[in-house]
């Protein structure tokens, strides 16, 4: 498992449901370009770390690539053949769950053309539909 | 190019939110009206014009409200969560002879000499709170970074303003730094420092008191 908390208050979380969009983290803050989530969706650190490699592998050491999410939940199993009930299952993976607007990689230090191609592949790694956002230059 | 867009607002005699979204519907943006010590004055706007106005760098109106026209300028935005569309926009009552306190957005001119030496540019903040006049709001200030080294931060104190512009933000605030990138961590660096359980607060503590239970039970 590539992310997980160091220290938690419960080992194990109920699933709940993903409401609501965004009402923060739904701008680029730290990179210049960015790469914002349109679904609401769970996604794990395996896929988060995926996003990682393809970024940085596709920016060989240029620019600097952050990532706004981290994968907090827990996800529990119960192991193959066995009967239902004797408890939740143990934990078996993480996930991060993101809302409608939530930025979840951002790149700085390159060029447009070059940010946009690397969300390009970071996108194809994510469970959700993602778009290409800049950093706004409010008021 | 004049810099006062003028358009007409219209008063909004109910506000709420269910009746800020039936004015979007109608394209019109919901926007409040204050400053001067006067009263705040909920109004609607037209969404389009003012998106183009403001596309166009226009930050102060010249709103028409009932039959007074007063001047006002852009004080803040609000967008959806996407971050596409305008919801709300704060307007402050300006005289066209006072100082005002505004945000400015930060334009990083040259390419850095750190760069060429295996370094990147990292921007951390791209906007400085200045005070001006009133028509004298600069759309963007330049800041040149060419003479920025590896190792090197460029402060708010060292930014050349224009004429008239005083730098209300912390002098020492560090607006940009270069300095050269780590190598990335491989998947299999990440995976090995990982630990294989998160550590449970309190969990030791809890079997520690229930081991001590049960020697004296």
């Amino acid at each position: 498992m590539a992310m997980m908390p160091k220290r938690v208050k419960h080992r194990k979380s109920q699933r709940g449901r993903v409401r609501g969009n965004a009402a923060r983290c739904n701008y680029v803050a730290f990179g210049e370009y960015g790469l914002q989530v349109l679904e609401p969706s769970w996604i794990t650190a395996r896929q988060i770390e995926a996003g990682r490699v393809a970024a940085t592998h596709f920016l060989r050491r240029e620019g600097k690539v952050y990532m706004r999410i981290f994968p907090h939940k827990p996800v529990s199993a119960k192991p193959l053949e066995t009967r239902m009930g004797k408890g939740k299952g143990e934990p078996e993976f993480w996930v991060a769950r993101v809302r409608p607007g939530q930025v979840c990689f951002e790149i700085g230090g390159v060029e447009e053309d070059i940010a946009k191609q690397a969300l390009l592949r970071v996108a194809h790694k994510m469970p959700v539909r993602c778009r290409f956002v800049r950093r706004r230059h409010s008021l | 190019m004049s810099k006062n867009l003028s358009l007409k607002a219209e008063l909004r005699e109910r506000t709420g939110s269910r009746q800020a979204a039936a004015a979007r519907l109608r394209g019109r943006l919901p926007a409040v009206v204050y400053g001067h010590k006067k009263d705040a004055l909920a109004v609607s706007i037209d969404a389009h014009d003012f998106a183009e106005g403001l596309h166009h760098g226009h930050r102060l109106l010249d709103l028409k409200v009932g039959g007074t026209t007063e001047t006002v300028l852009i004080k803040d935005l609000q967008y959806d969560h996407l971050g596409r569309d305008l919801v709300h926009v704060d307007l402050q009552r300006v005289d066209v002879t006072e100082l005002v306190r505004v945000v400015v957005p930060i334009e990083l001119k040259g390419t850095a000499e750190g760069t060429h030496h295996g370094g990147i540019i990292e921007e951390h903040v791209d906007r400085l709170e200045v005070e001006c006049s009133v028509t004298d709001i600069p759309e963007s200030i330049a800041v040149s970074v060419k003479d920025v080294k590896v190792g090197d931060a460029l402060h708010a104190g060292q930014v050349a303003l224009p004429a008239g512009i005083k730098l209300v933000s912390s002098p020492e605030l560090v607006l940009v730094t270069c300095h050269l990138v780590a190598a990335a961590k491989t998947a299999e660096q990440a995976e090995e420092e990982a630990p294989a359980a998160p550590e449970v607060i309190g969990e030791a503590e809890r079997a520690a008191r229930a081991a001590q239970q049960a020697e004296q039970g």
